[in-house]
């Protein structure tokens, strides 16, 4: 078991009520799985992949990750955790735009004080893959969406992670370029890296091997 | 990791290349300007302070109980070194000194040197460094030490020990010998000179040496480690009851009351390191380092300002940031390496400025040293405080001024950064008690400008009671005596056009070309009473020439003789022998030589304006000395008439340098320190305002395009350009007013403190802050102006399509 959610609320405040983000999500992922999260906007999608991340706080419940109790760890054990074992994809891309492709890959690395030499293996390796080599030097803003959101990719990939989590990869994309994503993550998940993505489309919630339903923040037994 | 760090910040200082640009040139101008301010500022605390037993060294002054309250005297007669050093323990050195000039008559040109008359321990105790000869050169009467400068000027060589040297002092011909070459006077040397030579050769030796009521000369003395001032004062109560016995009594017949201490005459030391700094006000000794610290004030807070600045732009800007912040945390960046990351940049930055502000300081420095008229100079400065100085307040504002940005973005949560919030509330609220601080300093600066320059005005162009636009002054520096050239020149002038009257006294109004000032007092016993007054030698047509008004009586003619036993008084002596009609009145002074007062003058300012108009008495005795020339004339064609005084001069004296000028200029010399310090504040506040502009200008930028949705949907309901433009100015102007209210008292208290120094001032008004708050905010008005008239102007379609 790679990690499991037993029971999660998560609430915010207003006007003296309790507004419910999650509610009494419970949920164990298996490695090697492809799970996608789908729902319409606003229903909690994003939240429950932050908080799965780690990005975000839950008021109630237990998380284990890989056998850690997430819920009781500090701050900074769970940063290492995250750094070691998961990578982002977001509908946004988020590259960062002062930086090459090349330089944009290797960030991760840097704050996992990897050495040089490695450094530019792995990068180099990921790059080969991803047939991305000829545009190292290029800024974001000189890449197409589809190019951009490989960047993001291999940028989440280069720390070997064991989970990826990926909020709507391919919504800012055609259905072309979505396409060409999806299968990547197939591949991916071939290889054995545990992927979860949210998304609205059936289609591309098709590919993974689990789909679940969000509404509201609940999970749905049915569609 | 460090090189990737050099690599974004480099990419995205190049990226905003107009913020960088505008931070470079703000911050660099900051630096250069406290760069230059702390080097005068150092320069001026550097004073006197090269002296290896500076903590020794003390000047003599004695505090005198009179029944009009306490004066000060730091004038001492021949006999009192000599007396205390033999009667007193614990006086390890002592030397009198008198500076004075003197003629070097070698080979026609006559050169003139600054000649000191002191003791041959005076060597011993300051670090005027020998060169060549000894140390103790002066114990030989005849011989004279010289810098290396003077021998390079009077020989054209330093090697010239045993040479012999013709000098003309005080009208006499003397001959000395070079005993000693002395390394040249450090540039912070309060005492400066040229030569010295043996005490015994003062004005006057011979008929002082044993009197006790003539005082004419400083004296320093180097107390043995192992005791205080305090304990000297102590030691010397005896002392002076055995040779100011007289004078103590006199005192307590006038009803003086006794100090403190219950001494009615008091020796006092007064710290060499301290003479630079010192005032004597007559009643009061004033010790302050005011001055200089208000320079480095100044420098610190054109530095505080521009790191305000700073603040405030890398705060303001961080919104464009937040979304690499997110990501870098979600890709695994621990806070400690953003804080780095985003404080690294600020230090590159930092240091590019620091580089470009020591590049443009050095750059200015002959300008500056030239419009502050110092000698200060950088390169002198290496090695001193002021590096260390430099270097914590560089390290400091790097700390402050980029760390703290770095640690509110390094501190932010990554979902709001990735979603691009920034929780401004309260940052605006740092931001905006920034600005305030901001405004205030400039109010004040801008009011102390005002406050400053209208004070040096009036000082100028108050009516000193004589006429100091047509008279000019010429200091008697020739070969002859005073008064055979003071008839020369009578008789040169006499006729010439534009010449109305020429006369002389032994001294100056205002400060000559020649530099010296001197005063000299007496005191003598009337009706009883012991009084005091300034003396003034003076030549036919004085008070004519100089326009002094009479008030009674007449001035010394020609027609009376006998004159040399009449004196023309002031009002102030008027009041201080006590006489509703002085005329007529007889003065017993020096030795029962009676003298009849014949006339009485108003009262005119022929002392500094920081003091009240003392006493004075003019004499007019042939057998005195003068030292000046007075020349009125008429006020047509005045550049004319001054080449015909100088050529008139030149004919009498040919190798006398010609230092006459006009007595407004010399008025206007004496207001020297004003004068810098005006210019400097003034300047200190233009740049504040200029950094504040920028500062101001690029925060309403920010905020502007914060707003531009607002803008936009505000117009499009209805409000009008002027709604919106003052919707957007209103928040800058409330931060205007509470800085005013800050900034205005602070002002007003500073600047009546500084005012307090002068007897003569102007009278501070509200309106003078007004003033200064009105400008502050019509420049941020200005200012801000730019960009929300253009903001407010724009098309709505246009504002909400940005979004
Ligand atoms: N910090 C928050 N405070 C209040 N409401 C929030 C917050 N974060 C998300 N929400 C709300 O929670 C709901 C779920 O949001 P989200 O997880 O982004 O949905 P999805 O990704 O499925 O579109 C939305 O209605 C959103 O407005
Ligand atoms: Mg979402």
């Amino acid at each position: 078991m790679l990690l499991q959610l037993n029971h999660i609320y998560k609430w915010v405040k207003q006007g003296g009520k309790r507004v419910f983000l999650l509610n009494d999500i419970s949920l164990d992922v298996e490695e090697g799985e492809f799970i996608s999260i789908m729902g319409p906007s606003g229903s909690g999608k994003s939240t429950l992949l932050n908080v799965i991340g780690m990005l975000d706080e839950f008021q109630e419940g237990e998380y284990i990750f890989d056998g850690e109790p997430v819920h009781s760890l500090k701050e900074k054990q769970r940063s290492k955790l995250y750094k070691e074992y998961i990578g982002f994809v977001f509908q946004a891309y988020h590259l960062i735009d002062e930086l090459t492709v090349y330089e944009n890959i290797e960030t991760p690395l840097l704050y996992k004080n990897i050495k040089s030499s490695e450094r530019k293996a792995l990068v180099a390796d990921m790059l080969d893959r991803f047939n991305i080599v000829g545009k190292k030097d290029l800024f974001p803003a000189q890449l197409s969406g589809g190019q951009q959101q490989l960047v993001g990719i291999a940028r989440a990939l280069i720390a070997k992670p064991k989970l990826i989590l990926a909020d709507e990869p391919t919504g800012n994309l055609n259905s072309k370029q979505g396409e060409e994503i999806m299968e990547l993550f197939k591949e991916l998940n071939a290889e054995g890296v545990t992927i979860i993505q949210a998304t609205h489309s059936e289609s591309n919630a098709a590919y993974g091997n689990r789909i679940i339903h969000l509404l509201d923040g609940s999970k749905q037994l049915q569609p | 990791m460090l090189k990737n760090y050099i690599k974004i910040a480099f990419r995205n200082l190049w990226k905003d290349k107009s913020f960088t640009l505008l931070n470079l040139l703000r911050l660099s101008v900051a630096f250069a300007a406290a760069l230059l301010l702390g080097m005068y500022a150092f320069f001026d605390l550097s004073y006197d302070q090269f002296h290896e037993n500076k903590e020794d060294l003390f000047q003599v002054y004695y505090s005198e109980q009179t029944p009009d309250g306490q004066e000060l005297a730091t004038s001492m007669p021949v006999p009192f070194a000599p007396a205390l050093e033999r009667e007193l323990p614990n006086i390890k050195h002592i030397s009198r000194y008198i500076s004075d000039h003197a003629l070097n008559l070698e080979e026609g040109k006559e050169l003139d040197l600054r000649l000191i008359f002191t003791d041959p321990e005076f060597f011993e105790m300051f670090s005027f460094e020998t060169l060549r000869g000894p140390v103790d050169v002066l114990k030989n009467d005849s011989q004279i030490s010289i810098t290396e400068e003077t021998a390079q000027r009077l020989f054209g060589k330093t090697e010239v020990l045993g040479e012999r040297l013709n000098l003309l002092v005080n009208g006499r011909n003397e001959v000395f010998t070079v005993g000693s070459i002395l390394k040249d006077i450090p540039v912070t040397s309060g005492l400066r000179f040229d030569a010295a030579v043996n005490f015994t050769h003062s004005p006057n030796y011979a008929e002082n040496v044993d009197r006790w009521d003539s005082r004419n000369h400083s004296v320093f003395i180097q107390l043995s480690a192992d005791t205080t001032p305090e304990a000297l004062t102590q030691s010397a109560v005896s002392f002076n009851n055995l040779h100011y016995q007289g004078n103590i009594e006199d005192l307590k017949r006038d009803g003086a009351q006794p100090n403190a201490n219950g001494n009615y005459l008091e020796l006092n030391l007064l710290p060499f390191k301290d003479i630079h700094f010192a005032d004597f006000k007559g009643d009061y000794l004033k010790v302050s380092r005011a001055y200089p610290y208000m320079i480095l004030g100044i420098g610190l807070l054109i530095l505080f300002i521009a790191g305000i600045n700073f603040v405030n732009m890398s705060i303001a800007r961080s919104a464009q940031r937040l979304r690499e912040i997110g990501m870098r945390k979600t890709l695994g960046a621990a806070k400690k390496q953003l804080f780095f990351q985003f404080w690294s940049e600020s230090v590159w930055i930092f240091l590019i400025a620091l580089l470009l502000g020591i590049g443009l300081s050095l750059a200015l420095e002959s300008p500056f040293r030239q419009l502050f008229n110092t000698p200060a100079r950088l390169t002198d400065m290496s090695s001193s405080t002021l590096v260390i100085t430099l270097l914590i307040s560089f390290i400091l504002i790097t700390f402050i001024a980029g760390g703290y940005p770095a640690l509110v973005l390094s501190k932010l949560g990554t979902l709001k950064a990735l979603k691009g919030k920034l929780d401004l509330a309260g940052k605006n609220r740092v931001r905006n008690a920034l600005m305030v601080v901001q405004f205030s300093i400039a109010i004040v600066l801008i009011s102390g400008t005002l406050v400053l320059g209208k004070q040096l005005d009036y000082m100028r162009n108050k009516d000193l009671g004589f006429n100091k636009e047509q008279v000019v002054a010429i200091p008697l520096n020739g070969k002859r005596t005073n008064r055979q050239n003071v008839a020369l020149l009578r008789n040169e002038l006499a006729g010439k056009p534009g010449i109305l009257s020429v006369t002389a006294s032994d001294n100056n109004l205002g400060l000559g070309k020649d530099g010296s000032t001197y005063f000299s007092r007496m005191g003598f016993d009337y009706k009883g009473r012991g009084v005091s007054t300034n003396m003034l030698v003076v030549d036919y047509d004085y008070p004519e020439t100089l326009g002094l008004q009479l008030k009674e009586g007449r001035t010394f003619s020609r027609s009376y003789s006998g004159d040399s036993l009449s004196i023309v008084i002031n009002e102030a002596m008027a009041r201080e022998l006590q006489e509703e009609d002085p005329l007529n009145k007889q003065l017993i002074i020096d030795d029962s030589i009676k003298y009849t007062v014949v006339g009485v003058l108003k009262d005119y300012n022929f002392q500094s304006l920081n003091k009240k108009i003392e006493p004075i008495s003019l004499f007019m005795k042939g057998d005195w000395d003068l030292y000046y020339a007075f020349v009125k004339v008429a006020p047509q064609n005045m550049a004319q008439t001054f080449e015909s005084i100088e050529d008139a001069w030149k004919r009498i004296e040919p190798n006398a340098e010609f230092l006459g000028s006009f007595l407004d200029e010399n008025i206007d010399r004496t207001f020297k320190r004003e004068r810098t310090m005006t210019t400097i504040i003034s300047s200190g506040s233009l740049i504040a305002i200029i950094l504040s502009c920028i500062g101001l200008f690029a925060i309403s930028m920010l905020v502007v395009t914060q707003r531009t949705k607002e803008i936009g949907v505000r117009k499009v309901v209805g409000a009008s350009v002027a709604q919106i433009t003052f919707l957007l100015t209103k928040d800058f102007l409330k931060l205007v007013g509470v800085a005013f209210v800050i900034a205005a008292p602070v002002a007003w208290w500073l600047l009546s403190q500084w005012l307090q120094d002068y007897e003569y001032r102007i009278e501070l008004h509200l309106w003078i802050f007004l003033a200064a708050g009105l400008l502050a905010v019509f420049i941020a008005l200005f200012t801000i102006s730019f960009r929300t008239i253009r903001a407010a102007l724009k098309n709505p379609v246009e504002s909400l399509r940005t979004e």
